[in-house]
């Protein structure tokens, strides 16, 4: 991750959060936990750093292009009956993968004809922990009509809301570092990936790094969305942009077999 | 529900590729190979040199980006400095595939940006401008400064004072000054020179 200097606040908001929890008296004091992984610090670190704020159905332009030409293309070649693997690659507190998995439910005709796995994943173990409950407050459901809401969702007190079980139960979290072909690798092969709005936070040579592990990923003819600020043109040569009536999206070469 | 959830699929983690192995894939006809190979080299910095060797062959873009990332990512003076032929290619696609390698690299910047400004070739030069754009002002005008004050070449100029207008500071000029003089009769330069001028002015009336 990269923090310029307009993110110098955000730094030491965070920085100081991390030495008092850790009871650390100086920086030194607490580079020293940071140094020996003290109470797994590092994680608890990076926690710290990871920025998690997102809602239901976030640039649903993509989800539009998903249901419309991305599964379609990807099952061409399918019989029914198999697979399609979608990765929530920084899934965060988890809305981005229970959005595509409503989204999926509620938009693609051919929802019955496939076995549709969906992975999150991501660095903040603490974020992977809130997926896995699946309860979100008012803001994170904005964008979601009373129906949808009233399907998918068991109201809490306090105006919280839970996830059905049965869609809870439909999704399995993961962590990932993307930086790291070991972990990427053991996530497997997907059709689609969503790694959106996580690569603006990398520099250059991450960026680049982290292109290549999600490459590795995705299957032959796969698809790769990114946030809407975000190119991979600019980033990687190693995806081919892809124009949709709904969105641009990167797709791995149909031949590239690696 | 048609959602199905799978325990999490933990595929068996690969052995680490020996150097040997390495070399072997560098080499391989299938395209698959190399690019495995150029990734596994990554984790071992020996390879290095076997990567420098393969680069200039290699004909399939995404393979040779792979061996950029595994040279960035090794990081020694070695495969650094091992990039630096690239910068003289005729292949504009591996040439600035070498520069985007290289900007992640302090090493790059900070040991062999001084050797690059001084290069007798003209491109290497006008590209490793670009390599300063990553350095903090004051080392990117000091750097740039040195280069325009003893710079002949109009071009190579141009390139300086584009970096210069976004990341230099006031110390940057004088010499931006001393090269509107040395070159006067130079239009598209006396207006980017006054155009950095302006621009490094109005952002320290800012600070």
């Amino acid at each position: 991750m990269i923090f310029t200097e307009a993110k110098r606040y955000y730094v030491e908001r965070r920085l100081w959060e991390r030495m008092a929890a850790t009871g650390s008296v100086s920086f030194t004091d607490y580079f020293a936990h940071l140094r020996t992984d003290m109470h797994d610090e590092i994680q608890q670190f990076v926690n710290a750093f990871t920025v998690n704020e997102t809602y239901f159905y976030r640039e649903d332009y993509q989800l539009r292009c998903l249901t419309n030409d991305l599964v379609q293309e990807r099952v061409s070649d399918k019989q029914v009956g198999e697979s399609i693997r979608i990765w929530s690659a920084a899934c965060s507190t988890g809305e981005e993968p229970y959005s595509i998995a409503m989204w999926l439910l509620e938009n693609w005709p051919r929802v019955d004809d496939y076995f549709i796995e969906i992975v999150g994943s991501d660095i903040d173990t603490r974020a992977l922990d809130s997926a896995r409950a699946g309860t979100f407050g008012n803001r994170a459901l904005m964008r979601l009509s009373p129906e949808l809401i009233g399907k998918y969702f068991a109201e809490l007190p306090d105006e919280r809301w839970q996830i059905v079980s049965q869609l809870r139960d439909s999704v399995s979290f993961s962590f990932v570092n993307l930086m790291e072909p070991g972990d990427t690798r053991q996530h497997g092969r997907f059709d689609v990936i969503f790694c959106r709005n996580v690569l603006i936070y990398f520099d250059d040579a991450s960026r680049r790094l982290a292109a290549e592990n999600l490459y590795e990923n995705l299957l032959p003819g796969g698809f790769i969305c990114l946030g809407h600020t975000e190119s991979m043109s600019r980033i990687s040569p190693l995806f081919e942009a892809r124009r949709f009536a709904d969105a641009i999206v990167y797709q791995r070469p149909a031949g590239a077999r690696s | 529900m048609p959602l199905v959830r799978k325990p999490a699929q933990v595929a068996a983690a690969q052995p680490k590729a020996s150097f040997a192995e390495v070399l072997t894939g560098l080499a391989a006809a299938d395209p698959e190979e190399r690019w495995r190979a150029a990734r596994a080299a990554a984790e071992l910095p020996d390879s290095a040199a076997a990567l420098a060797a393969a680069l200039p062959q290699e004909t399939d873009a995404r393979i040779r980006e792979a061996m950029f990332t595994s040279m960035a990512r090794i990081g020694t003076r070695d495969s650094i400095a091992g990039m630096l032929p690239t910068l003289r290619s005729d292949d504009a696609a591996l040439r600035t595939g070498a520069l985007d390698a290289l900007r992640s690299s302090v090493i790059a910047k900070q040991e062999l940006l001084p050797l690059l400004l001084n290069d007798p070739d003209v491109d290497v030069r006008i590209l490793s401008c670009e390599l300063a754009r990553g350095l903090p002002s004051d080392g990117a005008s000091r750097s740039l400064c040195a280069l325009l004050d003893r710079e002949v070449e109009i071009n190579v100029c141009a390139a300086a004072i584009e970096v210069l207008a976004e990341v230099g500071n006031h110390t940057a000029l004088p010499a931006l000054a001393r090269c509107a003089q040395r070159f006067p009769q130079t239009a598209f330069l006396t207006f980017s020179i006054k155009l950095a001028t302006d621009r490094i002015t109005a952002a320290g009336s800012r600070d």
